[in-house]
């Protein structure tokens, strides 16, 4: 059906309002890092700083340990996208292909675990942590973020495998491969944009964390990841509001950056051809 | 290429047995076709003989090698599926030498061969596309060059020309037919369709809920078929049937007539006191020609296929029950070769020669003569 022009011209302009909506955060945040502290207070706002602040950026950089904070936080967000899709692949992979007694209900239940709030996970791996002496570890916050992640990926990538024919193993297996080489070798690739996709959850969920984090790291600066030391820039009687904002872009540019990598792996369509 | 024996070999899943003491032994070079309706346990006997699916009990030989535990790969042999099953992030070069790559034969020959088997296929313009960039026909043939390139012992091959257009799936039959002609592999192909089955095969297995109904080359499957559902299974349009009733001697009461028919009056009998006589007639051997049985219909329908016609009738009192698929709600069908006018509802005298009859015991299925 083709489209008339108020048609096109109302369809374009809700698509706007719905970027705008969703960008205006964003657009925000970069405003109030270059904003000087009389224009943050000013009203109305002003929508861009008279004299943009760009050092603001260079100052918060040089003066706090942005890049560290920002290395714990990759650190601790690569370190559970790898447990996390180690085990939701291999889990996933077993759920979509092997029928075994109580298999679903298995599954079922590792879904129940998603379901729970993390808050009410925090005080026994707390405890777990303590007496494994892994309090102040960023390995805390691997294990602790993977238990999160792990429930949801595992039905990520299930749902990803049930799409890709069996058959495709099948041929493999003809072929000479062992069920786990053909895994590798032939279901593991045509994975990929379901491989992505469960990687970047797992990256952004980690990433985004500050409960964990604030509970399982110490008071040592050195190992705070990024979101926690963000909290400590607010100070008793004075905030630098806009030292805060340069700050948070700091720590959404790695994200977008990531998504804007991993984005032609997320279309699929890679599986066109292999059958009919 | 190698023979291959097939041992009892059955198949259930709790308390579902889906294939029941299935045995074929299959010479060297031979094609066989399983054949029969969704659900009667022929792809799962191919899953089994490629190690796909474990058998529930039983044994399989392939060159007098006992294969029943080893992996699929092991087996020294090739599946073409369905649905092709080409890796979607290979090209058709890598599709093609990917068994052979992972059997460790060096670059340099599995390059050699890949070239030898898309020569054979015609598809060496197609080697560095990848699967989507293909026609199905295209799909089929690299599907094909996997196959073959191996130079395996055996050939299976699970419905491979289903999901292709009529035209070209008959193109492909051909090509199929001709390749093993020419290379000379032990085959097993499965399909639902007949029409397949009869052209390709050398021997037809023909199977109806896990059990094998009968084992034989197409032109005995299609003079003496063992049973009703043999006899309905082959030709298109399929047999007819009709309720009959034993006669005085070796005959039997068809159309007000006594027909003499090959079976003695005890076995006759025996069989209508034993769920009725059914007697078959194929189309093709009613015609208006006189001579034989002859006897009056009104045509309720009339399909001119150009070269001949189907000429639909009502059985009457003969009306047999017993199959209950399309073909036999419409009736009886002749298949007349020439073009005079008919018309439907007019009176058509037609006749059979009593011996193309069949007959068929009515409870059991099995056949008389």
């Amino acid at each position: 059906m083709k489209r008339t022009t108020s048609q096109n011209i109302a369809l374009y302009a809700g698509v706007v309002a719905v970027c705008a909506f969703l960008l205006f955060p964003i657009y925000w945040l970069v405003v109030t890092a270059l904003a000087t502290s009389a224009e943050l207070s000013q009203l109305p706002p002003t929508f861009w700083p008279e004299s943009p602040q760009w050092e603001t950026f260079t100052k918060v950089w040089a003066e706090r340990p942005i890049p560290l904070w920002l290395l714990n936080s990759t650190l601790a967000a690569l370190g559970s996208v790898a447990l996390s899709m180690f085990v939701s692949v291999l889990a996933g992979y077993s759920l979509s292909r092997f029928s075994v007694r109580g298999g679903h209900s298995l599954g079922l239940f590792i879904l129940t675990a998603k379901m729970l709030p993390a808050t009410l996970l925090v005080i026994p791996l707390f405890s777990i942590f303590r007496s494994v002496g892994l309090i102040g570890s960023l390995w805390s916050l691997v294990i602790a973020h993977s238990t999160l992640i792990i429930p949801f990926t595992t039905w990520m990538m299930k749902g990803y495998f049930d799409t890709i024919p069996r058959e495709l193993e099948q041929a493999a297996m003809v072929d000479g491969c062992s069920p786990l080489s053909a895994m590798v070798r032939v279901i593991l690739p045509i994975a990929t944009p379901g491989l992505a996709a469960t990687a970047l959850y797992a990256f952004v969920l980690s990433w985004a964390d500050y409960a964990y984090a604030r509970t399982f790291l110490t008071n040592e600066q050195g190992s705070w990841t990024a979101n926690l030391g963000i909290t400590t820039m607010k100070g008793e009687y004075v905030t630098d509001w806009n030292e805060i904002a340069a700050a948070a872009v700091f720590i959404a540019v790695p994200i977008i950056v990531i998504y804007l990598f991993l984005e032609r792996y997320l279309v699929g369509g890679l599986t066109a051809g292999a059958e009919k | 290429m190698a023979s291959i024996s097939i041992q009892n070999v059955h198949k259930s899943y709790g308390a579902l047995n889906v294939l029941k003491e299935f045995s074929l032994e299959i010479e060297d070079g031979e094609f066989v076709v399983l054949v029969g309706p969704s659900g009667c346990g022929k792809s799962t006997m191919l899953k089994i003989l490629a190690g796909l699916e474990p058998a529930s009990g039983g044994r399989i030989l392939i060159g007098g090698r006992d294969v029943t535990d080893l992996a699929p790969g092991d087996r020294d042999i090739a599946m073409v599926f369905q649905n092709y099953a080409l890796y979607p992030h290979l090209t058709v070069r890598d599709n093609i030498g990917f068994g052979l790559k992972m059997r460790g034969v060096p670059a340099a020959e599995i390059r050699r061969r890949v070239d030898e088997a898309a020569r054979i296929l015609a598809v060496e313009h197609l080697l560095d596309r990848r699967p989507k960039q293909l026609s199905g026909g295209q799909r089929q043939r690299v599907a094909l060059g996997r196959a073959i390139v191996r130079e395996p012992q055996a050939f299976l091959m699970d419905e491979p020309l289903s999901n292709l257009d009529a035209k070209l799936r008959v193109h492909m039959r051909a090509e199929i037919s001709a390749l093993h002609k020419r290379i000379g592999v032990t085959t097993i192909y499965v399909t639902h369709d007949q029409i397949e089955a009869m052209t390709m095969a050398d021997r037809v297995v023909i199977m109806k809920d896990g059990v094998i109904q009968q084992i034989a080359d197409p032109d005995t499957l299609f003079q003496k078929p063992k049973n009703l559902f043999v006899a309905s299974f082959i030709g298109s349009p399929g047999m007819n049937f009709l309720a009959a009733a034993p006669a005085n001697g070796a005959a039997i009461r068809l159309f007000g007539k006594e027909v003499p028919v090959n079976v003695n009056a005890d076995r006759l009998m025996q069989a209508h006191s034993n769920g009725g006589i059914v007697a078959g007639i194929r189309p093709e051997y009613i015609s208006t020609d006189g001579g034989g049985t002859e006897f009056i219909v009104r045509p309720s329908l009339i399909e001119s296929l150009g070269s001949e016609k189907y000429v639909y009738f009502d059985a009457g009192e003969h009306t047999f029950s017993g199959l209950n698929d399309e073909e036999a709600r419409k009736g009886l069908i002749a298949r007349l070769a020439h073009s005079s006018p008919l018309a439907e509802g007019q009176e058509l005298k037609l006749s059979f020669d009593p011996a193309r009859l069949h007959l068929f015991e009515g409870k059991s299925g099995e056949a008389l003569n």
